[in-house]
């Protein structure tokens, strides 16, 4: 789809980002995703579109019940079934959305793969850590026992286990917590996927180690040269990792930039809340956080016009009125937000049927 | 797992004393004479015979001494015998207990196989029709007392009998009287008999199995490591036999493990029931005669097989789960 050079952009809900050079892996757009509960329709995910370039790492951030988590495993194919899910996600042109269970199957955990948030979990415990791993290269490469578990040892290797020709046997229960998460990622990269999905892999860790799974992360994406997709609620994890930032709020783009640029001119209010409630080394003593007032609101009935509204400093009439506009353009060609009221001036609005 | 077993071994030995104990206080704190002697003391002169009988039985003896000499003659395989019928304790037991493993085996077997292939499919298909229908007779057959169930199998049995013309079911006894057939023979007239108590056994267990298994799997597939399995591209089949399956069952060994006791309980019902000639029949006459020896060897019997059996229990556990085994 991408490949076409024309990107479908829809003005309800914004259009791909610029990236000349590039092939989009995965492509999103317009995905809705409503969870049918006994107190009404929760809406997770309400119209978003964003694309994933070969070999970059692209943060998804926003608070918990954004539906950040939700947008991943759509295009996994593992939302439980009674997700209603429309739109399209697309893999190198193919569609993943009504896609049959078989041909999915073969995707998953070989083109695209993901790591969980908590590792402790996410392992299957009565199964040996090397097994798990060289299961998905006996499921995909058809790979008999030992060279399967040859490639478990080699991976494990990759991941920083020390001695791992001797802990390929060991059981999860065996593992701390970060060398479980190491394993996790060593059994996603097991089969060269090109996309890799990190849905908050440092969250459930001890701070002490974050960075240090950060960097295997890295280490293990580079190896595969793959692109990465991490989803976060940590601005500090995007400033130190990722490329490009996908800003969620609500369900919908809040803002959308190559990191740089939003952090140093952010043009969501939400993103500008965020980035003053990060602790910095380089403010001066003394001074507080500025935290976002209020709370995230219920996806069962979202507010009306822009979801922030409610918390927002610099909300007008218009913004409980109209949903914001399409995406603009900043400063910056491929940095857009989604708000009345930006705090960085935007240029023009995006035609309907511009070419990307 | 070498350790593993032997700890669990080492920690049954003391509780295989305290069955013993247990055993013979149950039936020694209970006087056997208590007729006689109400009868014997309105005699003239009833008194000393009191005490005569009392020493022919060893009543006359403190409670720990008693205790220590019938573990003595345990140690030596001796459990003393019938004061129904002489017969020696151990004989007793030795003819009754094949009879009893027999029907106990089949459907503890049967029941859990079936129990977990059920219970893993309804889970799997949750809410179709298969899980609602056994869902339903799931609680039917728990609800049913073993002694109805046996009852209603029993009618059903003969009346299929007439029907066809020819007998299929047994309804008494464990095997035909005075059977002159080879070997074929022998195991057909025994299968004949066996049907209708086991199935009584099977319903019920099975019953219950099932909704276990159920409950467990449905628990696993809702777990993080099975999404992982998922993740990676393992197909459906898969992710259900080798990473939910082993982990959902579990909870179903310990279950299958705590309720054997139970299920001996159900098994001397039925065994009354079909007229059978084994350990429910040995404990209910040994009850009804105040045979206090053979109501103590019976209890030691079923003590140590229920202690067996939670050995076994743990083994599997052990070998299912690596935490377990290392912990």
């Amino acid at each position: 789809m991408s490949t076409g050079g024309a990107v479908p952009s829809d003005p309800a809900t914004g259009s791909a980002t610029w990236q000349p050079d590039s092939t989009a892996i995965l492509s999103v757009r317009d995905l809705k995703v409503d969870f049918v509960t006994d107190d009404g329709v929760v809406q997770a995910v309400r119209g978003v579109s964003w694309d994933v370039y070969e070999g970059e790492v692209l943060a998804i951030a926003g608070e918990s019940g954004s539906g950040k988590s939700v947008s991943v495993l759509a295009a996994m194919g593992l939302l439980p079934p009674d997700a209603r899910v429309s739109g399209s996600i697309s893999h190198r042109g193919r569609e993943l959305l009504g896609m049959p269970e078989k041909q999915l199957e073969r995707l998953r955990g070989s083109a695209m793969s993901m790591v969980f948030q908590d590792p402790m979990t996410s392992l299957n415990p009565v199964m040996s850590v090397g097994d798990q791993i060289a299961e998905g290269a006996r499921v995909h490469r058809k790979l008999r026992r030992k060279p399967a578990r040859e490639r478990a040892v080699e991976l494990l290797d990759l991941v920083g286990i020390a001695d791992a020709a001797r802990r390929v046997d060991a059981y999860p229960h065996e593992f701390s917590g970060g060398m479980r998460q190491r394993a996790m990622i060593a059994m996603a990269i097991a089969n060269d996927p090109d996309v890799l999905i990190a849905d908050e892999p440092t969250t459930a860790l001890d701070v002490t180690i974050q960075a240090q799974i950060l960097d295997v992360l890295e280490r293990a994406r580079q190896a595969v040269d793959s692109a990465l997709i991490l989803i976060t609620h940590d601005l500090g994890v995007v400033a130190r990792t990722a490329h490009r930032l996908f800003v969620m709020y609500a369900g919908r783009t809040a803002e959308t930039g190559m990191v740089d640029d939003v952090f140093e001119h952010p043009a969501h209010p939400y993103t500008a809340g965020l980035l003053a409630a990060i602790p910095r080394l380089d403010t001066p003593r003394g001074r507080r956080l500025i935290p976002i007032e209020g709370s995230p609101p219920s996806m069962l009935s979202p507010p009306p016009g822009c979801a922030f509204q409610p918390r927002c400093g610099r909300a007008s009439d218009l913004c409980p009125k109209n949903p914001p506009p399409p995406l603009m353009l900043v400063s910056v060609p491929s940095h857009y937000s989604a708000c009345h009221h930006p705090l960085t001036p935007l240029q023009t609005p995006i035609a309907e049927d511009s070419d990307v | 797992m070498l350790a593993y077993a032997t700890r669990k071994l080492l920690i049954s030995i003391p509780v295989l004393f305290f069955a013993t104990l247990v055993a013979f206080l149950l039936v020694a704190t209970v006087d056997p004479i208590a007729e006689q002697r109400v009868f014997l003391l309105s005699q003239p002169g009833g008194a000393e015979q009191v005490a005569r009988l009392e020493a022919s039985l060893g009543l006359d003896k403190p409670l720990v001494e008693r205790y220590g000499t019938w573990l003595g003659d345990l140690a030596r395989g001796d459990m003393g015998s019938s004061t129904e019928n002489g017969r020696a304790v151990t004989t007793l037991l030795g003819e009754a207990i094949p009879v009893t493993l027999r029907l106990v085996v089949a459907a503890t077997v049967i029941s859990v196989v079936f129990g977990v292939a059920v219970g893993v499919v309804s889970a799997v298909r949750k809410y179709s029709v298969f899980d609602n229908v056994s869902t339903f007779f799931a609680f039917l057959f728990f609800a049913m007392p073993v002694f109805w169930l046996g009852a209603v199998l029993k009618d059903l049995g003969i009346r299929f009998n007439d029907w066809w013309g020819r007998r299929i079911f047994f309804t008494i006894g464990e095997q035909s009287p005075r059977l002159d057939a080879d070997f074929w023979g022998t195991w057909a007239d025994r299968a004949g008999h066996i049907i209708l108590p086991a199935l009584t056994l099977i319903l019920i267990q099975l019953a219950a199995t099932s909704r276990f298994q159920r409950s467990a799997m449905l628990d696993v597939l809702e777990s993080d490591y099975v999404r992982t399995a998922r993740a990676k591209g393992v197909p459906r089949h898969r992710v259900v036999t080798r990473h939910a399956l082993r982990n959902a069952l579990l909870p179903v060994v310990s279950y299958t493990g705590l309720t054997f006791g139970t299920l001996i309980g159900g098994t001397v019902v039925t065994e009354v029931v079909f007229n059978w000639q084994g350990m429910g029949r040995l404990f209910l006459d040994s009850l009804l005669d105040g045979d206090v020896a053979v109501s103590q060897g019976w209890l030691l019997a079923v003590g140590v097989s229920v202690i067996a059996v939670n050995l076994l229990t743990d083994l599997v556990y052990g070998l299912l789960d690596p935490r377990v085994r290392h912990g």
